[in-house]
């Protein structure tokens, strides 16, 4: 059966996806893993989460997926030598380079290619096995058929992100935000003590251009795509809309993924409160298990409850 | 010879012949956002041999380009493309996609790479990977700055393709959703996307292409050439996929002129060329991210050349 890797944002949601079943959690390192709504752990919370994590027989991943500019990149490596010290064996990163540099300097670290490199197809996904990626996500979008033909490629793990929100432009291909603005931002947090987890360049009590979600440094997402736009046709306006958007939670097709031979079941949600993962953790333990109840399985096609909405990717 | 090369890129076989290519050295066939846009060349094979053949009859470089997001039902079709335009003369294909890189490296080896803006190259060691999977050329992702591009051509010396004029792509999508509008306005697809369509909100503005977003500025580096010359590009894009052949012609001629003017060591620019420009583009002109500005604003010297929202927001009805 696949694996259920689950979003935490805080120390409490790591506790609480454990609690509710998780095989493995996955947070983001502060300052190096976008930020914006998406909550993340400080070097010293990493700490104290690695130690849960693994008193509790598990796996903790730490997203690294922002793309650092040249002169942060060994402000980078140092930190992942920080992460393996504490026994943190899995990243999440989103660039082709980094993925190769790290798995140059640390072949024994376990490198995900992130949902933001955009793999969709059987090709992309023999393309990251190719690249030494252990693993590569691939969006809830992708059908357990095409799951099944993608599964032939052997030699890395498959992960789907099984719930999440569908934007309407695709994660990895989008630079909307950036062409709005670029918003210098604040990062790290004044209480904190120097350590792993700071942020990149000295960033503090600095200053950083973000852009894109995945530019440089920090990335943030201005959400401008969740906002109603004028549609204009040759000068003339034609009418106000959204672009379109879905929550999509596949829990009616565990199984079929499962047959179809995904490793992992990931959930998106690192900005869910930990009484608001819980629960959506726990509905995923149940589907994996089989302990549902057939009712229950019908139910899952249904819309699900509002507060489980992610915000904020 | 030129010392530079000019390139577009045209979606279909009725644009390609409608389209005076005097002032281009290189055509990219194909539209990358969508399989159904009116007679792709990416789904005639018959269309791209023609088309191809086409180029080559008026001395041009010949180039195929492919989807930006594929899915698995795609493939059978790119494998197919990928292999009429090596047999029909395609001097280089365009990935934006890094499954269908694979597959160009693995099957079509003979056919070099160039990489695609939505490809996300950001940094030097991208370059050194996508080299290793046959890529010769590269277009850094959109929102680098001239600054981070330099860092990646000092770290890997690879020659970059530059968009200098057009709208940039600013995102990709599966859906189309201007299908929502085809009983409502009576028109069909694949006509939708042809429409001059722009999304406004606040004080700017993208073009829809169905399944691609645009800027709705064009992107302008006409007084910025002397200096992409002496930073030692050499390849650069007009990017024409959803504009009239009046457009492709008359901005290639500016550009060519200037170009050729710029290489010559001579910096001055017409007034007729920025009249010209500002004609073509409706929404205004921007420098994309080349200054490490947001993408719609423009750094230049001719502040005049911005634009302005009027010119869509003048005819509500």
């Amino acid at each position: 059966m696949p694996a259920l890797l689950a979003p935490a944002g805080s120390l409490g949601a790591v506790s609480a996806a454990l609690d509710a079943g998780a095989d493995a959690v996955y947070v983001g390192l502060a300052g190096w893993s976008r930020g914006g709504a998406r909550r993340e752990l400080t070097g010293n919370e990493l700490a104290v989460a690695q130690r849960r994590v693994a008193s509790a027989g598990r796996e903790l991943q730490v997203a690294l997926n922002t793309i650092p500019k040249a002169v942060e990149r060994a402000r980078l490596f140092e930190q992942i030598a920080a992460l393996r010290d504490r026994g943190i064996r899995s990243v999440i990163v989103n660039d082709v380079g980094i993925l190769t540099d790290l798995k140059r300097r640390f072949p024994d670290l376990g490198l995900t290619a992130s949902i933001g490199c955009g793999a969709q197809t059987v090709s992309d996904v023999a393309f990251f096995r190719d690249l030494g990626a252990d693993a590569v996500v691939l969006p809830g979008t992708v059908s357990p058929e095409e799951m099944r033909e993608i599964r032939t490629v052997r030699g890395i793990r498959v992960e789907i992100m099984i719930h999440m929100v569908e934007e309407f432009v695709l994660l990895g291909k989008c630079w909307m935000p950036s062409y709005v603005h670029l918003q210098p931002t604040v990062f790290g947090k004044a209480s904190e003590p120097p350590g792993a987890g700071d942020p990149p360049d000295g960033g503090r009590s600095g200053l950083r251009l973000t852009g894109s979600m995945k530019r440089g440094g920090v990335g943030a997402c201005f959400r401008i795509c969740q906002q109603p736009w004028e549609l204009y046709d040759s000068g003339r306006l034609r009418g106000t809309r959204l672009f379109p958007s879905r929550q999509i939670s596949r829990r009616a097709d565990v199984a079929a993924y499962a047959e179809a031979g995904v490793d992992v079941l990931k959930l998106q949600g690192r900005s869910l409160p930990e009484e608001l993962l819980a629960p959506l953790v726990r509905s995923y333990r149940e589907a994996i298990d089989g302990r549902t109840a057939p009712a229950a399985e019908q139910a899952w096609s249904a819309p699900l409850p509002a507060a489980w909405a992610v915000v904020g990717r | 010879m030129t010392p530079f090369e000019l390139n577009t890129t045209i979606a279909n076989l009725r644009d390609l012949r409608a389209s005076d290519l005097s002032d281009y050295d290189a055509v990219y066939l194909g539209d990358i956002y969508c399989r159904i846009y009116e007679a792709n060349f990416l789904e005639r094979p018959g269309d791209l041999q023609e088309g191809l053949r086409i180029l080559r009859d008026q001395g041009k470089r010949a180039y195929v380009t492919t989807y930006a997001a594929p899915r698995n039902d795609f493939l059978p079709g790119v494998r197919r493309m990928l292999e009429t335009a090596a047999s029909a003369g395609a001097e280089a294909v365009e990935v934006h996609n890094l499954g269908i890189l694979k597959i160009a490296h693995d099957e079509f080896p003979q056919l070099p790479v160039h990489v695609g803006g939505f490809a996300n190259l950001y940094t030097a060691s991208g370059v050194e990977v996508l080299r290793g999977f046959g890529a010769v050329r590269f277009t850094p992702n959109y929102e680098l700055s001239l600054d981070e591009i330099r860092e990646i051509t000092a770290g890997c010396d690879a020659p970059m393709e530059l968009l200098v004029h057009g709208k940039m792509p600013l995102g990709v999508s599966d859906y189309c959703f201007l299908l929502d509008y085809e009983e409502k306005w009576g028109v069909k697809c694949p006509d939708l996307c042809q429409k001059e369509l722009f999304l406004k909100q606040g004080d700017w503005a993208m073009k829809s292409v169905g399944k691609g977003i645009l800027s709705g500025k064009d992107v302008c580096m006409l007084e910025h050439l002397p200096r992409l010359l002496a930073e030692g590009h050499r390849d650069f894009r007009i990017e024409t996929i959803s504009e009239s052949p009046a457009y492709r012609r008359e901005v290639a001629a500016v550009y060519r002129a200037a170009l050729s003017r710029a290489a010559g060591g001579d910096v001055t620019l017409d007034e007729g060329w920025w009249e010209t420009l500002r004609r073509h583009a409706r929404i205004g002109l921007c420098n994309g991210f080349y200054f490490g500005k947001s993408g719609m604003e423009y750094a230049g010297l001719r502040p005049d050349s911005m634009g302005s929202l009027l010119t869509i927001s003048r005819v509500e009805s």
